[in-house]
């Protein structure tokens, strides 16, 4: 079975949010959630300072924290290692959110529209709507799958698609010739805050 | 490693609805706690102040609970709560406060009312439940503590001095509704004046866990910028006002002077405000560590400098 996982390239990245963009599109996520973001850091003091762009997504950890801390059983990870909720066993209580060490959960009360309250939906918020409340439901938390729909119809998740500096990578861990293993193996890959023992699967290659 | 001050972000899922769940649990079991402990300790002439602990114990914590099923997002599935209750917090704590809440309503219906008598006689048997329910009133207390520091990243929670905080400020607030229901009932000035001192060393005692509490916080890196944001950001009028004023300040002042009737009772609901406030505050204080990566530190919000304006709001116009 596979198991999943990431590359993201630091020194390819150079942070223009179209892999939050896409992820918004493919995934119809509602204001305010970003199951993939990116985070602006600074080092130095100005003029020695360098910027970098960190895309983040759900780390698809293989310990996850948010496994262990949800109390109905609704975190569950599926055989190829990705972590779900099965939104018909979660009571929205949030404790996910504050137990994920990276930040990649959401609950989302209700699925709300971009444009001001009053405003008849169009079309195209009738499908958002209706697609978001027939994956992720409301009152729910919500997080990231590596598109899972995307996938069982043969291509990549929405980011890596879209990433236009080529910086992700997605593919098979357990596969020793596959391109992320490759790419880990041979060039320092890392993961965030390795420190909390969650085992993240989304690896991230040094800026320089 | 960077020199930029970051904005952290900000926990904004727990906010008043956990945080009146979080007192009253406290006000609940630290009630009860105290009852028993004057039931055991004091004997008959301590049995109206006992009564009223125990009483308290049922109503306090079940009101808590409607918060808590309130700041669900799918209340009508609470039931799978049960489902899990090998490794969440929250799923051993509602075990935990339903046992507390059986033993407390088996206590109070044999004792005081409907069917009382039946405890009244046999005082042996009084005593168990009342120790057993003593020791679910202590744990519906501090799991909460343990709930809390079981978050990874908000590292002002991630101590074992949170559980300390709580059962103190659970015991002293459930000592203060104590006071203000028994002096009502006509309890007796001797030991209303024994319940102020005790209460007044647990203020002092509070006072002192919360300072090293926060000494803690403001010392360690990951949860300094959660300190700052209690002690002079924006969470800082309801700690000084509610917690330091309200809570302790005023509450330890009236308590040493000994003064009773309204004196006495407007102290101690101040001090039960300040109970309120005092978890209000560490849950809003709460503030997510920044993500490290190649030497660099990264705030976990999209644009620190640059939000993005409310989704749903007409702008003016």
């Amino acid at each position: 079975m596979a198991r999943y996982g990431m590359v993201i390239d630091l020194n390819r990245c150079y942070g223009c949010y179209a892999c939050a963009m896409a992820c918004k599109m493919a995934n119809r996520t509602p204001p305010g959630v970003f199951w993939a973001r990116v985070l602006r850091g600074e080092m130095g003091v100005f003029p020695n300072s360098v910027r970098q762009a960190l895309p983040v997504l759900c780390n698809q950890c293989e310990e996850p924290d948010c496994m262990k801390v949800c109390p109905t059983g609704a975190t569950y990870q599926t055989d190829d290692g990705i972590v779900r909720v099965d939104k018909n066993k979660c009571i929205g209580c949030a404790y996910c959110v504050m137990g994920c060490p990276y930040g990649q959960r959401y609950k989302v009360d209700e699925w709300k529209s971009y444009f001001p309250e009053g405003l008849p939906l169009s079309p195209y918020e009738e499908h958002t709507k209706q697609f978001w409340e027939q994956k992720s439901g409301s009152g729910v938390s919500t997080k990231c799958d590596f598109c899972i729909d995307r996938r069982a119809e043969g291509r990549e998740p929405a980011c890596v698609q879209a990433c236009s500096a080529k910086a992700r990578v997605f593919g098979d861990l357990d596969d020793p010739e596959s391109e992320i293993s490759y790419l880990i193996k041979t060039k320092r890959g890392f993961v965030l805050w390795p420190e909390v023992g969650t085992q993240p699967k989304v690896y991230y290659l040094p800026p320089r | 490693m960077g020199s930029v001050k970051l904005d952290g972000q900000v926990q904004s899922e727990w906010r008043w609805l956990i945080a009146a769940y979080l007192f009253l649990a406290g006000v609940g079991g630290g009630a009860y706690m105290t009852g028993i402990i004057a039931d055991l300790a004091g004997g008959n002439e301590w049995m109206l102040v006992s009564k009223v602990g125990v009483c308290l114990g049922l109503p306090c914590v079940l009101i808590g609970t409607f918060f808590l099923l309130a700041d669900l997002g799918k209340p009508s599935h609470t039931w799978r709560v049960w489902m899990k209750p090998g490794t969440s917090w929250i799923a051993r704590g509602t075990i935990i406060i339903v046992i507390f809440m059986v033993l407390a309503a088996i206590h109070t219906a044999f004792w005081i009312w409907p069917f009382a008598g039946p405890l009244e006689v046999n005082e042996s048997a009084r005593h168990i439940i009342g120790v057993f329910g003593a020791i679910f009133g202590f744990l519906t207390v501090i799991y909460t503590g343990l709930l809390l520091g079981y978050s990874q990243p908000i590292a002002l929670w991630r101590t074992a001095l949170l559980p300390v905080l709580f059962l103190v400020s659970a015991v002293s607030t459930g000592l203060m509704a104590i006071m203000i229901i028994a002096q009502s009932m006509g309890v007796a000035m001797a030991q209303l004046d024994i319940m102020e001192n005790i209460d007044a060393v647990l203020l002092v005692f509070e006072i002192f866990v919360l300072i090293v509490y926060l000494y803690n916080a403001y010392r360690t890196l990951e949860s300094r910028p959660s300190a700052q944001r209690i002690l002079k950001g924006p969470v800082a009028a309801y700690f000084w006002l509610g917690v330091v004023l309200c809570g302790l300040a005023i509450p330890l002042v009236l308590e040493l002077l000994g003064g009773h009737g309204a004196i006495l009772t407007i102290g101690a609901l101040l001090g039960l405000f300040g109970g309120l406030c005092l978890r209000f505050t560490i849950l809003a204080g709460g503030i997510f560590t920044p993500i490290t990566a190649a030497g660099f530190e990264f705030a976990r919000i999209h644009r620190p400098k640059d939000p993005m304006p409310a989704a749903g709001k007409l702008p003016p116009t």
